[in-house]
């Protein structure tokens, strides 16, 4: 359904003051083909009748409807296997020893766009291999961020399907999940160590409440904010890092012209940025 | 018209060529040295220096933003070291590339052709992650090569060439078909033939020659697809020799996506549209990278 560029322009807008994702008049095409699934599902006939839906009392329960449409995007264990060996073999071990050297034995990430939880659980399982070396005695901390309801409830869940789970290595398949009907059900020893939570990342309020991390992750998210968005959210992420900490963004996004405290940290096939 | 006959066209024209281009010996022995297991970074330093050209080039390329330095890096070895072992090859043989056509642009602003070189390059590589293609390196320099051709028939034919991108201009006719009315063959044909005197390996040429057509590959029909798609692209997203080509692009509906498709069937699964986005959002660094690199 096409969308006049007036009608776009005010749902374009209401969709930033809510949560700072911009698009662009060159990406209306994404836009219009997600309110569009919207429209049809609900029945509206117009996309001004759809603004109306989303202003009414109701807005609320179809605004997580059409951020589900916009913010989901696809992911899967094990999906950037450079990074979690750099992670593994050379972050990690060199974080561990500054914090031991200081009494500190508590490790906190944060996948900030965790999705249903992927991400999050991967790094769990890394981590839980080394409890009884490098870890052993440490406190593991991991927290899972999404602005969209339904796939916090799936992360909470921790159910998967095959398609999710292709990347996993099969050691760590056979230890850490159960299969029944074609489903994977992630153990609860790798649950216990994930907390997730509804959140915005433009949400100042709650930005400067996430403390103390080590490792934080923000793959392919920045690219649906606009310059202003992006360098505030990852100002707070520079904020939120400990002063050794790593930051992760998509392999084919960049910081260039967002944020320049940062260090670039190459590794071979990728690259991380640090505080 | 038979693809043969065009190509022993091209062969002829190239071969009437006296002072064709070459890439300079120094980046063929860096690419010898990098094959080596054991090599150093020390080694490929001192071999770089001896090419004062080379090392500005590469300079430039290392502190553009497509390898992200968040200070400026001021000696080779120290980009050697801070960008590793596996960067160089792309930055040896680009740098190279740009090298052997300076001044060689003809009647296309070379810079322009660099803006889609790249583009094309940095898309492929896009692409080629997405789809978890097993050498990024090579997805991304076949995209930067791919159409070598171009800068050939623009510098050794220039007045042909200078009509028919007046042509393409003002009327809605490919590049390609208007070569193909004037000089009986074209700009893939020309670079295939440009590609086996440097003796670039088969998948290259390969692309070069079928980057229009990734159903007639047989080497690596998915790396054709990938610059096919890549280029498609990038003629669209005024990353084109100054302006935009006549063509559409609708990702799903392309040739080269069912090729794609067919030779992975996940795919199915990707969600075109947001892709289509993660590829629009890299314009802007590709126009950048390419306007720090030839300031």
């Amino acid at each position: 359904m096409a969308i006049s560029d007036k009608d776009f322009e005010l749902l374009r807008d209401f969709i930033y003051n809510l949560c700072g994702m911009y698009f662009h008049t060159t990406k209306k095409y994404f836009l219009e083909s997600r309110l569009t699934k919207r429209m049809e599902a609900t029945g509206t006939k117009s996309a001004m009748d759809y603004y109306s839906l989303l202003k009414s009392p109701k807005g609320n329960e179809e605004l997580r409807f059409l951020l589900d449409e916009v913010t989901t995007n696809e992911t899967y264990f094990f999906r950037c296997v450079p990074q979690l060996n750099a992670i593994e073999t050379k972050f990690l071990p060199e974080i561990v020893e500054a914090k031991a050297k200081m009494g500190f034995r508590k490790l906190r990430i944060w996948s900030a766009a965790s999705s249903s939880g992927e991400e999050a659980y991967t790094l769990a399982m890394i981590l839980h291999e080394k409890k009884s070396t490098i870890l052993k005695d440490w406190i593991i901390e991991i927290i899972g961020t999404d602005i969209n309801e339904t796939v916090v409830a799936q992360a909470k869940e921790g159910v998967y399907n095959a398609y999710s789970v292709r990347n996993v290595p099969d050691l760590y398949k056979r230890k850490y999940f159960k299969e029944e009907g074609g489903k994977f059900i992630l153990s609860p020893d790798i649950k216990k160590f994930v907390t997730f939570n509804k959140m915005n990342l433009y949400d100042d309020t709650k930005m400067v409440f996430m403390k103390s991390f080590d490792f934080i992750f923000c793959a392919n998210v920045l690219i649906y904010f606009d310059l202003a968005s992006k360098s505030k959210v990852v100002q707070h992420f520079y904020n939120n890092l400990q002063p050794y900490g790593y930051f992760f963004v998509g392999q084919s996004e960049s910081l260039h012209g967002v944020n320049d405290k940062f260090k670039t940290v190459h590794f071979p096939g990728g690259f991380g940025y640090k505080k | 018209m038979d693809k043969q006959a065009m190509l022993e066209t091209a062969r002829q024209m190239v071969a009437q060529i006296d002072d064709l281009p070459t890439i300079p010996v120094v980046a063929t022995q860096v690419l010898q040295l990098l094959d080596d297991p054991d090599v150093n970074v020390d080694k490929v330093a001192d071999l770089m220096l001896t090419d004062q050209v080379m090392t500005a080039r590469v300079m430039k390329m290392v502190n553009s933003p497509i390898y992200r330095p968040s200070h400026e890096v001021t000696s080779l070895k120290r980009a050697l070291v801070y960008l590793g072992i596996h960067h160089i090859k792309e930055i040896a043989l680009t740098s190279s590339f740009i090298s052997a056509f300076e001044d060689k642009g003809g009647v296309i602003d070379i810079s322009t052709f660099w803006v889609h070189a790249f583009g094309v390059g940095m898309v492929s590589k896009i692409i080629a992650e997405k789809i978890h293609y097993r050498d990024l390196e090579k997805a991304y320099l076949s995209g930067v090569i791919h159409d070598i051709g171009e800068v050939v028939l623009s510098y050794y034919k220039p007045e042909q060439f200078a009509a028919i991108l007046e042509t393409i201009r003002q009327k809605p006719v490919r590049l390609v078909d208007m070569e193909e009315q004037e000089f009986r063959t074209t700009h893939n044909e020309v670079g295939f033939c440009i590609a086996e005197k440097w003796n670039f390996p088969e998948a290259y040429r390969e692309v070069i020659l079928y980057h229009h057509n990734p159903r007639e590959a047989v080497n690596d029909p998915v790396l054709c697809s990938i610059v096919n798609l890549a280029d498609l692209f990038c003629s669209v997203r005024d990353l084109y020799y100054g302006g935009d080509a006549w063509a559409s692009f609708n990702l799903s509906e392309e040739e080269g996506w069912v090729i794609l498709r067919e030779k992975h069937p996940e795919l199915a699964h990707l969600d075109v549209e947001r892709f289509c986005y993660e590829l629009d959002d890299a314009v802007p660094m590709v126009k950048e990278v390419v306007t720090s690199i030839f300031s």
